[in-house]
């Protein structure tokens, strides 16, 4: 019984989420650490996965929503400044850790919130 | 998986910077020394980084994780030659009174150590955000 209000949609949904954004951190860490690496290209997650977890969610597939694995992939396209081909940007870099790192708190909070009205819905007072 | 992410690439990174940061020094220290432990001035020293392989850990499905790391790829020296300049008072002149000074450049090292210290600090903050995210994750259940 109780999986049930653990499997409902949103829930399943801020769970990949959360998963993506902590994959996410680990592809901006390798990246900045790779800021002087002659020849490394930056990764990240991969582009469409976006798209497929918007579409996924469309259609409250909540099975298919927990199979779906974010994989990495190196970013070709971005442009590289410097001779040796690197093209990781500090500042790009840092922004879209800091956005990433919001994404996260905005996803753990709401996981919160919505455990705390499970737990309100059992015990029937407000905490 | 671990709950700080990207802890071991930031760890790899913050390590390879120290050595660099190491090494300029050492060149700033060197910038006029005119005869080493060989007879012959110093040459400047260039740390090389590569981008490692570190696992990680294992995930729900038993295979590895793996994450990109820095690591040293090797401290070479600068072969190219330093300014010779008339000195005849030196102790390292040589006959016509000119002397080798090494291939040192300070501007160049200052920049070097501008560059080094500010991927340290970009670091520093990937690690700082992933702890305030391990937080915000362990504060889910209260």
């Amino acid at each position: 019984m109780i999986d049930q209000i653990y499997d409902r949609e949103n829930y399943v949904l801020a769970k990949k989420l959360l998963d993506v954004s902590h994959a996410r951190h680990e592809a901006i860490s390798g990246n900045l650490a790779n800021v002087e690496t002659p020849g490394y290209k930056r990764v990240d997650i991969k582009t469409d996965f976006a798209e497929e977890l918007k579409k996924l969610a469309k259609s409250n597939d909540i099975e298919s929503i927990s199979a779906l694995r974010a994989t990495l992939e190196t970013d070709l396209n971005s442009p590289s400044v410097r001779p040796d081909g690197n093209n990781v940007q500090l500042d790009s870099e840092l922004m879209k850790m800091n956005k990433n790192a919001m994404q996260y708190e905005f996803l753990t909070q709401y996981t919160a919130n919505s455990l705390k009205r499970i737990k309100t819905a059992i015990t029937g007072r407000v905490m | 998986m671990n709950i700080m992410p990207g802890l071991e690439s930031t760890a790899s990174a913050l390590a390879a910077e120290k050595v660099r940061l190491d090494v300029i020094g050492q060149n700033i220290a060197n910038a006029h020394t005119t005869r080493g432990p060989d007879g012959q001035p110093y040459a400047r020293k260039m740390v090389s980084f590569e981008a490692k392989l570190l696992e990680v850990g294992t995930n729900s499905d038993g295979g590895k994780n793996f994450t990109t790391g820095v690591g040293i790829k090797g401290i070479k020296s600068d072969p190219k030659a330093g300014p010779l300049v008339y000195n005849p008072g030196h102790p390292d002149a040589d006959e016509k009174g000119m002397v080798r000074l090494p291939n040192v450049n300070l501007t160049h090292e200052m920049v070097d150590l501008i560059a080094a210290s500010r991927s340290y600090e970009a670091n520093l903050q990937v690690v700082r955000t992933a702890k305030q995210m391990a937080q915000n994750a362990l504060r889910m259940g209260r």
